[in-house]
């Protein structure tokens, strides 16, 4: 056992120069590499700590979008609904409106016709009332009926022969119309009596298609008729109460 | 027989004898770094780890953490000088197995440089750690008749570390020798055994208690040091 101090040199400077070595090739490379893995995973922990916190913020965002998006939808739905019912019901009122404006239109149009009708009616009725009482006239007591409606305006006149008068006043005329002019014989019949009443007084006479069959007296502010009018009038009672009571097919009431 | 591998010389370079003790020395350095390039060489961040690499690492971190338990600190420069002793210790005696291979810590030559280099590491580090003045200063705590004493066992650490390492090493390279030629068939294996094991407890003694000198020179005073005039 000796120890030779050249080698205890050689071995002193060896060990060194291995620690060298091994730090340059073996302790910096591991260490380093493992401090630089650490930061590496301290990072990737951090980035993913961070994305994990960006992740859910973006759901949080995405919820809050979608709870909104929700609500405004709710609330979309809803005025959609209110809309569409007030549409609705302006629709329906328009539609009633317009309904009832046709019904009163188609109401008038339906009185308006029942009205020309009736007008239409009374007028046949006059002229066949007319015609009628003209031909039973005639083959009964071979008697115009111009002539006898003259005759009983005539009749009518003496009696009121006073409020003639007074209403004639100061007028210079008479007019007498018909719907048709009057035969000669009877316009001569009605001047000779009415000048007898009314001396001062000239006759004139006119033709007015409109008026109902007949004869009309105006002197002043009197007038004296005998028109259909009024048995028209009488007729359409007449048929009213028959139809009221009923009446069968032979005409005989029950 | 040779007891020492410094009598054995295995050539001759310029004149000058290369002995087996310098010679396997050189080899175990060959063999430690030359690993640690192949396999550091690659020691990149983006690249995976392979398991040579996981295993270099979990040696590395082995040394560091075992120092930082001794020391109750980290520092680099501790773990540089006390995993070197370890690692050359290691592998010297775990090549006991190999065939013809003379492990350099069976020289007492070695072991006393090794034991040197702890001995001026010690100052060294204390130095650097403290400065030379609270350095100094640890050898007369706790008292100033400490002095020779501390000086003493300063000497003796060294001497120790150096002579439990060798005859460790040198008696188990030698029991293998007499226990050869006395039955060769069963008691080298034994020994071999025996010899891995004792290797790497005296390679984990040794860093330790270097790791032990060198962070009792580098701790910080403590506060009965500071108030000591």
């Amino acid at each position: 056992m000796s120890i030779d101090w050249i080698t205890v040199a050689a071995q002193i400077a060896n060990f060194l120069v291995l620690v060298w070595l091994l730090k340059r090739f073996l302790y910096r490379p591991i260490l380093d590499g493992i401090d630089a893995r650490e930061v590496e995973i301290r990072q990737r922990m951090q980035e993913a700590v961070q994305a994990k916190e960006q992740a859910q913020s973006v759901e949080q965002a995405y919820q809050d979008k979608v709870q909104a998006l929700n609500v405004a939808q709710s609330q979309m739905t809803e005025t959609i609904r209110k809309t569409a019912e007030e549409q609705r019901d302006v629709l329906l009122a328009e539609a009633q409106k317009r309904l009832n404006q046709e019904h009163a239109t188609w109401q008038a149009h339906l009185d308006d016709e029942a009205q020309k009708y009736i007008e239409k009616m009374h007028k046949a009725g006059a002229q066949a009332l007319l015609l009628l009482t003209r031909k039973a006239l005639k083959d009964l007591a071979d008697e115009d009926l111009e002539a006898r409606i003259a005759h009983h305006l005539v009749g009518k006149i003496k009696p009121m022969l006073p409020d003639l008068g007074r209403a004639a006043g100061r007028a210079s005329e008479a007019v007498i119309t018909s719907q048709a002019t009057l035969p000669v014989t009877v316009e001569g019949e009605l001047t000779t009596r009415l000048q007898r009443y009314f001396p001062q007084i000239a006759i004139r006479f006119e033709v007015n298609e409109k008026q109902a069959p007949g004869i009309v007296l105006r002197i002043g502010g009197a007038e004296l008729e005998w028109t259909v009018a009024s048995y028209i009038d009488s007729l359409d009672a007449v048929m009213q109460e028959q139809l009221a009571t009923g009446i069968d097919a032979t005409g005989k009431v029950p | 027989m040779n007891l020492s591998p410094d009598q054995t010389v295995v050539f001759s370079a310029w004149g000058i004898p290369i002995n087996a003790t310098v010679f396997y020395t050189w080899v175990v350095m060959v063999l430690l770094t030359g690993v640690a390039i192949v396999i550091t060489r690659n020691l990149r961040p983006d690249v995976p780890p392979n398991r040579w690499r996981t295993t270099l690492e979990v040696i590395v971190q082995g040394i560091e953490s075992q120092i930082e338990e001794v020391a109750g600190r980290r520092e680099r420069h501790l773990l540089y000088f006390a995993g070197t002793l370890f690692l050359f210790v290691a592998v010297s005696n775990l090549l006991l197995v190999v065939p013809g291979f003379a492990p350099p810590t069976a020289s007492l030559s070695t072991t006393t440089a090794l034991a040197l280099s702890v001995l001026i590491a010690v100052p060294l580090f204390g130095i650097t750690s403290r400065g030379l003045g609270g350095y100094l200063k640890t050898y007369i705590q706790p008292s100033f008749i400490m002095l020779p004493f501390n000086i003493i066992s300063e000497f003796s650490r060294g001497i120790s570390l150096a002579i439990r390492l060798y005859g460790n090493i040198m008696s188990g390279a030698v029991i293998a020798a007499i226990l050869l030629s006395v039955a060769p068939f069963f008691f080298p294996v034994v020994m071999d055994v025996l010899g891995l094991l004792t290797g790497l407890i005296q390679a984990y003694i040794f860093a330790i208690l270097a790791t032990v000198y060198i962070s009792g020179a580098t701790a910080p005073p403590s506060n009965s040091e500071k108030e000591t005039p």
